[in-house]
C-alpha cells in the first residue's frame, strides 16, 4: 500500500488521490483548471520518454513532466 | 498560416462596440461583418476545436491542429447566418422574404483554460473578455467544450457565469464521448448551467445550423443573472465552489462509465510517448515525411521545370519578338527576371504541397502534442518547458508564425530564447535549395541528405540553446511539463485540404509578392553597368552592379569552399526570402549564357561552380552551403517577426549569432569534409 507518495513513485493504473503541492501557486493553479486539485481522484497511465507520467483525469489525459512529479503527493484512493 | 485579419494584441478595440442586434442582412463586407453587426467571440480551452469551428462558420481559415496553442492571435472573420424566421430589424430592409440574413462578427480568442492568464495570450483572451468596459465587450460568448472531458471544459464556463455575460456552451468532440461511453443531454446540462448549450461537430459540419439559430436567438435577449458566488476572496474557497457547481452540471447532464476504459488513444500513447521507443518513434516519424516528400515530389519538380523553361519561356520569347521586343531590356526582365525566376519557384509547389498535406495529417490526429512529452527531456536541458517544441516545430513549416506562436509561453524570458532559437528550425523555404542541392549532389541519398539537414537543425536549436542557457539565461527558471493530451482522431480530407490550401496560399503568395520584387530587384541590378561604354540590360552579369558588388564579398566564403560570387550574390537574396534562392540562381545563370549558347541544366551549372571554388571537393562545399543556409538569417519576414515580438535588441543579436554561427558551422563543415571527399 502506497499511503502519502510523492507521484514519481506512485503505481500506475491504481486510483489515486491528490494530497498536497507544494508547487508554485501558478503551476497549482495550472493544474487546478485542469481537473487535478487536492481532493481529485485520479490514476497515472503510463510512464513517458524524460521520466514523466500520464495523468487520467476526469475522462483527461494530462502529461506530466518529471520535475513536477516529486512536487505532487498522492495516496491509494480508498 | 492565418489568412483572416490578424489582430495585434495590444490593440484592445478591436471588438467593434455593437449592442445592438439592430443589423439589416445586406450590411458589412470585408472581414467581419461590418461596424453594426453583432460581435460574437469564440472561448474555450486549447484543443476544443475552436478554431476548426471559425473556420467552418468564416471560412476564414484560421490555422488549425489537434494541438495546443494553434491560435496565437485573434482572428475576426464574418458569419453568415441564415433564417426563414428572422425578423430583420433595419428601418428599411430589402432582404427576401423567404431567407433573410444576420452577418455577425465572430472573434476567434487564443485558448484559455481559465480566467486567470498564465501567457499573454490567456491574458488577451481575459483582457477582451472582462477587462474591457461593458460596451466594448463581445455581444455573445460561444464556449466551445469538449464532450469526452466536460469538467475540465466547464471551469471557464463557471468563472463567466460569475459575470453579467451572455453567454452559449458548444459541445464539440461528441462522437469522441460516445466512443468513451459517455452521453451527454443538453437540454438537462443547458439548465444545469444557466445557459444554452448546444452540440455540434465542426470538423463534420454538423449541428452549425442549430448553433446559429441559438446565437440569434442569445443576441436577441438579455444577458442571464450571474450565478451566486460565495462572498470570499479565498481562491480555495472559490474554487471549491467552482468545481462543486461543475460536478453538479456533470452529473446532472451527463451519464459516464463508473470506470474509464482503456481507450484507443491510450494504447498508441503506450507506445508513441514510451521512453525509449517514444523518441524513436518521433526520429522515424520525421524521416518518413521528408523521405515521403523528396521522393514523391522530384518527378512532378522535374515535370514542371521542363514546362517553364521549355515551352513557357519559348511562347513568351515568341509572343515578344512578335511585337517587336525581342532582344530588348523587355525580353530581357520577362523571360530571364520573371518566368526564370518565378517560374522556377513554382516548380516547387508540389514539394509545399506534400509537406504541407503531412504535417497538417501530423496535426490534426494529435501526434504533434505527443511529440511534445516526447521532447520535453530535451527543451529542459536548454532551460524552456516542452510547451515551447510546439513554437519550434511551427518553424519548420515557416518561422514567422513560429514567433508569434512564443506567445504561449508564460515567461518573457523563455519567450526571448526561444524566439532567438526559432530561426534555427529549417522551415520549407530552405527545403526546395536542401531538395534541389541533395538532388545535384547526393543522387539517390537526395533523401537522407535532406533528413540530415533537419537533424543539423535539431542540434543546432539545442546547441545554441544551451550555450544562451548556461550565459545570458543562467538564471532563468522553468515550468514543468502540463499539457493537456487531446484523443486522437482520423484527419478528415475537408481540414487536411483546407490547412494545406491556407499554407500553400500563404506561399504563393509571398512567391508573388516578395519573390517578384526581389527577382526583378535582382535583375535590375544585373542589367545596371559598372564600366564605361556599356549599356542598361546589355551588361555581362560578372560585371553589373549586381555582379560586383557579390565579387566583393565572395572571399569571406573561401574558407568554406564556395566562393563563387554566383552563390555569394544568392546568399544575399536569401536574406530576403529562402524562396528566391534557387529562383536567382536560375536568372543569374541564364543571363550569364551568351545568346544561343547552350546554358546546361541549373544543376550542372552550380556543380561546376561549386567544383571549382572548392579546389575539387563540391561534395563537402555543397554541404557547408547547406549548413550555411540552415543557420544563417531566415527572412526579412522572421526578421519582422522578431522585431515585433521581442524587440530591436534582441533581433539584432540574434542576426550576430546566426551569421556568425552559420560561417563558423559552414567552414568546420568544409574544413573537416575536404579530408575525407
Amino acid at each position: 500500500m502506497y499511503v502519502g507518495t510523492d507521484l514519481a513513485r506512485a503505481p500506475l493504473g491504481t486510483h489515486l488521490t491528490l494530497l498536497d503541492s507544494p508547487a508554485p501557486e501558478s503551476v497549482c493553479q495550472r493544474l487546478s483548471s485542469l481537473g487535478l486539485r487536492v481532493g481529485t481522484r485520479f490514476s497515472l497511465l503510463q510512464k513517458t520518454a524524460g521520466g514523466g507520467r500520464v495523468a487520467l483525469v476526469n475522462g483527461s489525459r494530462i502529461a506530466l513532466g518529471a520535475d513536477l512529479l516529486g512536487q505532487l503527493r498522492a495516496e491509494v484512493a480508498r | 498560416m492565418a489568412t483572416a485579419e490578424q489582430q495585434r494584441p495590444r490593440v484592445l478595440d478591436l471588438l467593434v462596440p455593437a449592442p445592438s442586434v439592430k443589423a439589416c442582412c445586406h450590411s458589412g463586407g470585408g472581414v467581419g461583418g461590418g461596424p453594426e453587426a453583432p460581435v460574437v467571440a469564440l472561448v474555450g480551452a486549447p484543443n476544443t476545436g475552436k478554431s476548426t469551428l471559425f473556420n467552418a462558420l468564416t471560412g476564414a481559415r484560421v490555422t488549425m491542429g489537434n494541438w495546443p496553442g494553434t491560435t496565437v492571435e485573434v482572428s475576426r472573420g464574418l458569419w453568415k447566418t441564415t433564417t426563414a424566421a428572422a425578423t430583420c430589424t433595419c428601418d428599411e430592409c430589402t432582404c427576401d422574404d423567404a431567407e433573410q440574413r444576420l452577418d455577425i462578427t465572430l472573434v476567434d480568442l487564443p485558448g484559455a483554460y481559465s480566467l486567470d492568464p498564465h501567457s499573454p495570450d490567456e491574458e488577451l483572451t481575459r483582457q477582451l473578455l472582462v477587462g474591457v468596459p461593458d460596451d466594448e465587450r463581445p455581444d455573445l460568448c460561444v464556449v466551445a467544450c469538449d464532450a469526452s472531458r466536460l469538467a475540465n471544459s466547464l471551469y471557464l464556463v463557471a468563472q463567466l457565469r460569475e459575470r453579467r455575460l451572455p453567454i452559449l456552451v458548444a459541445l464539440t468532440m461528441v462522437d469522441v464521448a460516445a466512443k468513451r461511453g459517455i452521453t451527454v443531454d443538453p437540454a438537462t446540462l443547458s439548465q444545469a448551467l444557466g445557459c444554452p448549450v448546444v452540440a455540434i461537430d465542426p470538423r463534420r459540419r454538423a449541428g452549425l445550423e442549430a448553433l446559429a439559430a441559438a446565437v440569434r436567438d442569445g443576441l436577441g435577449g438579455p444577458a442571464p443573472a450571474p450565478r451566486p458566488v460565495p462572498s470570499t476572496t479565498d481562491q480555495l474557497e472559490l474554487d471549491d465552489d467552482r468545481f462543486g457547481w461543475i460536478a453538479g452540471a456533470v452529473a446532472a447532464g451527463t451519464s459516464a462509465p463508473a470506470e474509464h476504459a482503456r481507450t484507443f488513444s491510450d494504447t498508441v500513447d503506450r507506445w508513441v510517448t514510451a521512453p525509449v521507443l517514444g523518441p524513436l518513434i518521433f526520429l522515424g516519424v520525421m524521416w518518413l515525411v521528408f523521405q515521403i516528400t523528396t521522393a514523391v515530389a522530384a518527378p512532378l519538380q522535374d515535370l514542371l521545370d521542363g514546362l517553364f523553361a521549355g515551352p513557357v519561356s519559348d511562347g513568351a520569347t515568341w509572343l515578344l519578338g512578335s511585337l517587336g521586343l525581342g532582344g530588348s531590356w523587355v525580353e530581357g526582365l520577362v523571360v530571364d527576371g520573371l518566368i526564370a525566376g518565378v517560374g522556377m519557384l513554382l516548380t516547387f509547389v508540389p514539394l509545399m504541397t506534400l509537406m504541407f498535406v503531412l504535417l497538417a495529417l501530423l496535426e490534426d490526429s494529435g501526434y504533434l502534442a505527443r511529440a511534445a512529452v516526447v521532447t520535453d527531456r530535451l527543451m529542459r536541458a536548454i532551460g524552456l518547458p516542452g510547451r515551447a517544441f510546439l513554437p519550434l516545430i511551427v518553424g519548420f513549416g515557416c518561422n514567422v508564425p513560429a514567433i508569434s506562436a512564443t506567445r504561449i509561453l508564460p515567461s518573457a524570458r523563455q519567450r526571448v530564447l526561444t524566439a532567438l532559437l526559432v530561426p534555427f528550425t529549417s522551415c520549407t523555404a530552405r527545403l526546395t535549395v536542401f531538395v534541389m542541392l541533395g538532388s545535384v549532389f547526393f543522387g539517390p541519398y537526395a533523401g537522407t541528405a535532406v533528413f540530415a539537414m533537419y537533424v543539423v537543425s535539431i542540434h543546432l536549436v539545442v546547441l545554441a540553446g544551451l550555450v544562451l542557457r548556461r550565459t545570458l539565461w543562467r538564471t532563468m527558471g522553468t515550468d514543468p511539463l502540463i499539457i493537456d493530451l487531446p484523443a486522437y482522431q482520423v484527419p478528415t480530407l475537408r481540414l487536411t485540404a483546407s490547412v494545406t490550401w491556407v499554407r500553400l496560399k500563404g506561399f504563393l503568395q509571398t512567391a508573388s509578392g516578395i519573390i517578384v520584387a526581389t527577382v526583378c530587384a535582382v535583375w535590375l541590378f544585373q542589367s545596371i553597368p559598372t564600366q564605361p561604354g556599356q549599356a542598361f540590360g546589355e551588361v555581362p552579369v560578372a560585371q553589373s552592379a549586381y555582379g560586383v558588388a557579390a565579387q566583393a564579398i565572395t572571399p569571406v566564403f573561401a574558407p568554406a569552399g564556395f566562393a563563387q560570387w554566383q552563390t555569394t550574390s544568392a546568399l544575399v537574396v536569401g536574406f530576403v526570402a529562402k524562396e528566391a534562392v534557387v529562383s536567382s540562381w536560375a536568372q543569374t545563370y541564364a543571363l550569364e549564357e551568351p545568346s544561343g549558347a547552350d546554358p546546361g541544366s541549373l544543376g550542372e551549372r552550380v556543380r561546376s561552380d561549386f567544383d571549382a571554388s572548392s579546389g575539387g571537393h563540391p561534395v563537402p562545399a555543397a554541404l557547408a552551403f547547406m549548413v550555411f543556409l540552415l543557420a544563417y538569417t531566415p527572412c526579412v519576414a522572421t526578421l519582422a517577426a522578431q522585431w515585433r515580438e521581442i524587440g530591436p535588441k534582441w533581433t539584432l543579436f540574434g542576426v550576430a549569432m546566426q551569421l556568425a554561427t552559420a560561417w563558423l558551422l559552414a567552414v568546420a563543415v568544409f574544413q573537416v569534409g575536404r579530408l575525407f571527399w
